[in-house]
């Protein structure tokens, strides 16, 4: 077993938490890029 | 020869000179936090549009105040107090050259006194940045360096603390994690008070009349490697901290300690470089300069951050999963001490420092967003989110460890503390979102009116900001009743707590 796995089975919620918040970063950096965009048009 | 006592509930051996020096420096830390915090709490009630409170002079005098006392002096008393419990109580060692450490805690004191007197008699409303050329009274740039110096004596005295109890045995193998994060934040803070020296020094002499002139570019470049890093020495203390209160709550320790530890490498490496997003609508500096430092240096520091934020969460996991809390990914969660002050402020702060500082801070960071929030009201919505939802709310929740440990007293209030670390991160996080969303809206930072009333080329903002200039107010307000009830914890505990053996 490697260093990282071991990592993931001491704390496998973390885990599970980290890639739900990097699924809800990407989606919220998009959204929030939208919004932005829509108040600040360019042109 | 040095005198030691043991404290019954940790077992740390602790020396009397690094005692005192911990509850000078805490304690006058609290007191500044005060001050700093009835400023910020005035702020709030001035940019809350219809209360609107103080006068346009008071607003930028106060301003400032709150900026030097809440942002600088508060945090910076508090780490000196951390440097001697990292490099001498967690050693088990003595504080070397004590009438020093006693030394710079004068000079940062009377600095920050100074400081304080100065503005407050109106001759140096120049904000936190004191940006040339705008030019206060000399007292005004002596009182910083006054400050700036009796922290770099601390910030030299943790190395020379830290040889000592090597030398001396008191330690073998590598340096404890809260000790090591600390030695992170006195290599930064080392090379930011010199950029500190460098800049403050002329500026000095530029008001005292006998520069004639200073570059406006280069006073902001090189005070940039002050400001920011500054920060920096913060979020490393902060980070020490989360490991630290893990440790002396739970008992857990880092999953994996190297990661962590190179962590703080990465801070060392790059985090100063990333101050360059301060000057990403400043002309003298090339494109190529800009992005290079902002949107390719910088994520190696915010890279630093998101390990210490899942590390510090996965040594609470595993320590329960190895108490025998497995069932099913979560269980953890709902075991975890939320009624500890000192854990609950941590766990906050996590949040907070991440969701509304970090995220935030790497957005605003990029050249591009940041050309639409630059100078908006979304800038301070993010540094409330890092330095009083991050660092503040971690300190405070530290407080309520050292109080029995180092000041031997129980907590007064138990439930005034058990609720104070909510109470204040939900005002700090309605504050916070409420200034980054009236920010998008274009509403400016460090502004009086933002109806520009009597103004040669009227402007409305769009309707909508007035819902959230008013979540500021009322965020302040919230935060402001959790910064009391803290302060009535910690100082009623340092006067009237019962004593503990």
């Amino acid at each position: 077993m490697t260093e990282r796995d071991k990592d993931k089975m001491e704390a496998p919620g973390v885990f599970i938490l980290a890639l739900i918040f990097l699924v809800l970063f990407i989606v919220i950096w998009f959204m929030h890029h939208k919004w932005l965009t829509q108040l600040w048009p360019i042109g | 020869m040095a005198e030691f006592r043991t404290c019954p509930e940790t077992g740390l051996k602790i020396e009397r000179n690094a005692e005192n020096l911990i509850k000078w420096n805490v304690g006058i830390a609290v007191a500044l936090l005060a001050v700093g915090g009835l400023f910020g709490l005035l702020m709030a009630l001035t940019r809350w549009p219809s209360v609107h409170l103080l006068p346009a002079d008071f607003y930028y005098r106060f301003l400032t105040l709150h900026g030097i006392d809440a942002l600088l002096a508060w945090v910076l008393f508090f780490e000196m107090g951390l440097i001697y419990f990292t490099s001498v109580v967690i050693l088990n060692s003595r504080a070397v050259c004590p009438r020093i450490s006693w030394l710079a805690f004068g000079l940062m004191l009377v600095g920050g006194v100074l400081i304080n007197i100065v503005v407050l008699l109106g001759k140096a409303d120049v904000m936190f940045t004191s940006y040339v050329p705008l030019r206060a009274d000399p007292l005004y740039y002596i009182g910083v360096i006054l400050f700036a110096v009796g922290a770099l004596i601390v910030f030299i005295l943790f190395f020379a603390n830290i040889i000592n109890a090597r030398r001396e045995g008191a330690y073998d193998g590598t340096l404890p994690l809260g000790t090591f994060g600390l030695l992170a934040a006195s290599i930064i803070g080392v090379v930011t008070l010199l950029h500190g020296a460098v800049i403050m020094i002329p500026t000095l002499l530029w008001s005292m009349g006998i520069l004639p002139s200073l570059d406006a570019s280069v006073y902001r470049l090189i005070f940039w490697g002050l400001g920011h890093p500054s920060q920096q020495i913060n979020v490393c203390a902060m980070v020490a901290v989360w490991y630290m209160t893990a440790y002396l709550v739970m008992g857990a320790k880092p999953v994996n300690e190297k990661v962590s530890r190179t962590a703080f490498v990465l801070y060392i490496l790059f985090i100063n470089v990333a101050s360059e997003h301060h000057l990403l609508v400043d002309p003298a500096l090339s494109t190529w300069h800009k992005i290079v430092n902002t949107s390719y240096v910088m994520h190696l520091a915010v890279f630093a951050s998101m390990i210490h934020a899942f590390c510090v969460p996965a040594s609470f996991e595993s320590t329960l999963r190895e108490k025998g809390y497995t069932a099913g990914a979560f269980e953890w969660l709902k075991k975890v001490p939320w009624g500890n002050p000192a854990f609950s402020a941590v766990a906050l702060s996590i949040v907070i420092f991440g969701f509304l500082g970090g995220i935030t801070g790497v957005v605003f960071g990029t050249e591009q967003f940041n050309m639409i929030r630059h100078n908006t009201f979304a800038i301070p919505g993010h540094f409330h989110g890092t330095v009083v939802g991050g660092t503040t709310l971690a300190f405070m929740g530290f407080t309520y460890l050292m109080l029995p440990t180092i000041f031997r007293r129980k907590l007064i209030l138990e439930g005034w503390a058990k609720a104070q670390p909510y109470v204040f991160g939900i005002g700090v996080s309605i504050l916070s979102i409420g200034m980054m969303a009236a920010g998008s809206f274009g509403v400016p930072r460090r502004h009086w009116d933002i109806t520009f009333a009597g103004a040669s080329f009227p402007y409305a903002f769009d309707p909508s900001i007035d819902v959230f200039m008013t979540m500021v107010g009322l965020g302040g307000v919230l935060a402001a009743a959790g910064g009391v009830m803290y302060i009535v914890v910690a100082l009623g505990s340092i006067f009237k707590g019962e004593k503990v053996a």
